[in-house]
């Protein structure tokens, strides 16, 4: 309470001072309405001219100590402890039930400041700007701080001041009050455990998850999906807690258009409560290649404003196996037309050699060997392209043939040489049947359709590779590369395919500049286009024309190939 | 500033000022009965008759006796009308509305 009243306690006249004190009043309070006022209960206190201070009367008197004592009351109820610290901020006193008893808030404290006593929740940089406060002579509240109590229990108090003046207005030092919130700390310790454990868990998911509001703000999103906000392109990159999601979804442009207008569709249908579930899969082409995303929105009936969560899983993975799977599939249900080599075997010999023959997926780039190398497998391409390379110590590789569904990678080994002689690069990716050196070597001495076939497929390719050698001497690039093109064409099924100028270089054992030219000048000619290393032939006839007779005379050389079968393998 | 942190101030409202402001000064004994009363029924008054056209600071004389003395007042609670003239005191915890008018020179409004 206020000083005065400590003043007054001591200076001002008792209740039923009797006589004397009426007598006072009536010396000081002469005026016949302020007698009347004091005559009928309504005044307060009257100021003695002569000591220039102002004493209560009785029933003031009376209400003022028993507002005093229900104040101190109902601060010994919301408070454990009561202190007052000097203008060095040192306790000097403390009061109250807990004191002495618990070790935190014992005599020891006497003398110290709150920094010197062994509260140790604060950081040095917390203590300077507490001090701070203090030195500002503000209020502050609720400050929470942690100890360990003398039988090494853990403890929390929240402590609370306001500075305190003399009568001039001097600083005189703090004084608050203290409560141990302990229990309520603990309490609060438990309660977070379960929501913890439900947020680590969110974020430990491989699933990116969030939760949105009606109006499709992002609440609460998982870190999987800040990371992904974070680092990737596509729909939903971009949207952190407190951007709106549908808004991002609307915004969506070129290829994810479609996409984009779908799934805001799709949430807003589950916020307006519309459907219980939208289920969308689609593809994102990120820097780091094609990316498939399953999303699933459900809506969210817990407690808060969140209405729908979102769930968004990268499937690139598991997309891949399926395509991988169902082109191996696919395979094994146009078995056995697509090696031509096999193809053209009688029904009971290729029988034979099928228990043998494996599936495989050949990608480009692929080394199958190297020269000097043993020949582990060899390989009847369906789909897929491998260049037979010469090396040549100090140069690129040259190309010197080129096997497609038409023929075998591993050809040496049918003429008895289990060493290859040549690097065996996948050109292009697809699909061919593998089989184990060794098997490959029993059934060729039991197959003699087989010999027959890889006999007139050798001598091809030997004509192929006199032909090729001649044509790189003498023809020129431009003429070389439509060859090369048509060869591929004719190998690939396909009149689109990949490769880049350096390797198209190395097959033509010019520089890439030569290529760049040349290409330059068979895409002028609408003969083919060239982007970004994907070839597409757009006028076969034409480009026949612009190659060098070789091309007929090496497609001429292709013993048994049957026609291009169309309907056999459609480039995935 | 601590005697002036009840001071009550508030800009007149917006448009011409056509209305002085009624400057008051109201002492009173800390939270002594009548003096929580006669703050209760001013500002009742100050509400209905006022508006925001007034100016009242509080003083406790418990704390600063020499400003009530400087002023002449011996009694709280008191509150003394310092402007516009004439100046005019009225003792007691201002339960007679219309003497509070009458010394305020508000004429109260017959509805």
């Amino acid at each position: 309470m206020k000083s005065n009243l400590r003043m007054l306690d001591g200076n001002a006249p008792r209740p039923n001072a009797g006589l004397g004190f009426e007598g006072r009043i009536l010396r000081l309070v002469k005026s016949a309405p302020e007698r009347q006022a004091i005559a009928s209960g309504q005044v307060d206190a009257v100021i003695d001219p002569a000591t220039g201070k102002a004493f209560l009367l009785p029933d003031a008197q009376r209400a003022l100590h028993k507002d005093q004592a229900r104040i101190r009351s109902l601060l010994a109820l919301s408070a454990d402890w009561y202190w007052e610290q000097d203008e060095h901020y040192r306790f000097v006193s403390h009061t109250g039930a807990a004191s002495g008893s618990s070790g935190i808030y014992d005599e020891n404290i006497i003398g110290k400041t709150l920094r010197d006593s062994p509260f140790d929740s604060m950081s040095g940089a917390d203590w300077q700007a507490h001090r701070r406060l203090l030195e500002c002579r503000a209020t502050f509240r609720d400050l929470e701080l942690r100890c360990t109590d003398r039988a090494g229990e853990m403890r929390w108090v929240s402590i609370s001041g306001e500075p305190s003046f003399d009568e001039q207005d001097q600083f005189k030092g703090y004084r608050g009050s203290m409560r141990d919130i302990t229990l309520r700390k603990q309490s609060e310790a438990l309660a977070q455990r379960p929501i913890r454990f439900a947020c680590d868990t969110l974020d430990a998911l491989a699933v990116q998850v969030c939760a949105l509001d009606s109006a499709g703000t992002v609440i609460i999103a998982n870190r999987p999906s800040g990371a992904f906000a974070a680092g990737t392109r596509g729909i939903g990159a971009g949207v952190p807690e407190g951007a709106n999601y549908l808004e991002a979804c609307d915004k969506a442009r070129g290829n994810e258009r479609m996409d984009g207008v779908a799934i805001a569709a799709g949430i807003r249908q589950v916020i307006a409560g519309d459907s219980p579930l939208f289920h969308h899969e689609y593809v994102c082409n990120s820097p780091a290649g094609r990316c498939w995303f399953n999303l699933t929105v459900t809506a969210f009936s817990g407690v808060g404003t969140a209405r729908v969560v979102v769930l968004r899983e990268n499937v690139t993975e598991r997309k891949r196996q399926e395509r991988r799977f169902g082109l191996e599939h696919k395979v094994a249900m146009a078995d056995p037309v697509a090696n031509s080599l096999l193809a053209a075997l009688p029904r009971k010999d290729y029988q034979g050699l099928r228990a043998g023959l494996e599936p495989v997926t050949l990608t480009y780039g692929e080394v199958l060997f190297e020269p000097g190398e043993p020949i582990r497998h060899v390989y009847f391409p369906n789909d897929s392209l491998v260049s037979m390379l010469a090396t040549v110590e100090g140069h690129e590789a040259l190309e010197v043939g080129l096997v497609g569904h038409e023929g075998m990678v591993g050809i040496s080994l049918a003429l008895g040489i289990d060493v290859a002689p040549v690097r065996a690069l996948v050109q292009g990716t697809g699909t061919a049947m593998r089989m184990e050196a060794a098997r490959f070597h029993k059934a060729f001495q039991q197959c003699t359709p087989l010999q027959r076939g890889l006999y007139r497929y050798s001598h091809a390719m030997l004509a192929q590779a006199r032909q090729t050698a001649a044509c790189n001497r003498f023809h020129p690039v431009e003429a070389r590369l439509a060859r090369w093109l048509l060869m591929t064409r004719d190998r690939m099924r396909s009149d689109q395919f990949r490769l880049t100028q350096e390797l198209l270089g190395n097959m033509l054992g010019v520089l890439r500049g030569a290529v760049t030219k040349a290409a330059g000048t068979l895409q002028k000619r609408k003969l083919i286009s060239y982007s970004r290393g994907n070839i597409s032939i757009l006028h076969r006839k034409g480009l026949e024309a612009a190659a060098c007779k070789c091309y007929r005379i090496i497609k001429n050389l292709q013993v048994s190939a049957p026609a291009w079968p169309e309907a056999v393998m459609g480039r995935l | 500033m601590r005697k002036l942190r009840r001071k009550k101030t508030k800009p007149s409202a917006s448009g011409p000022a056509v209305t002085t402001v009624v400057v008051m000064r109201l002492y009173i004994a800390n939270n002594a009965p009548n003096s929580v009363r006669a703050v209760a029924n001013l500002a009742a008054i100050c509400k209905e008759h006022l508006q925001d056209k007034f100016k009242l600071e509080i003083i406790d004389v418990l704390e600063y006796p020499l400003r009530a003395l400087a002023d002449g007042i011996l009694v709280t609670p008191s509150l003394a009308k310092v402007s516009p003239s004439p100046a005019a005191k009225i003792v007691g915890n201002l339960s007679d509305r219309s003497s509070v008018l009458h010394a305020l020179g508000i004429k109260e409004s017959v509805e």
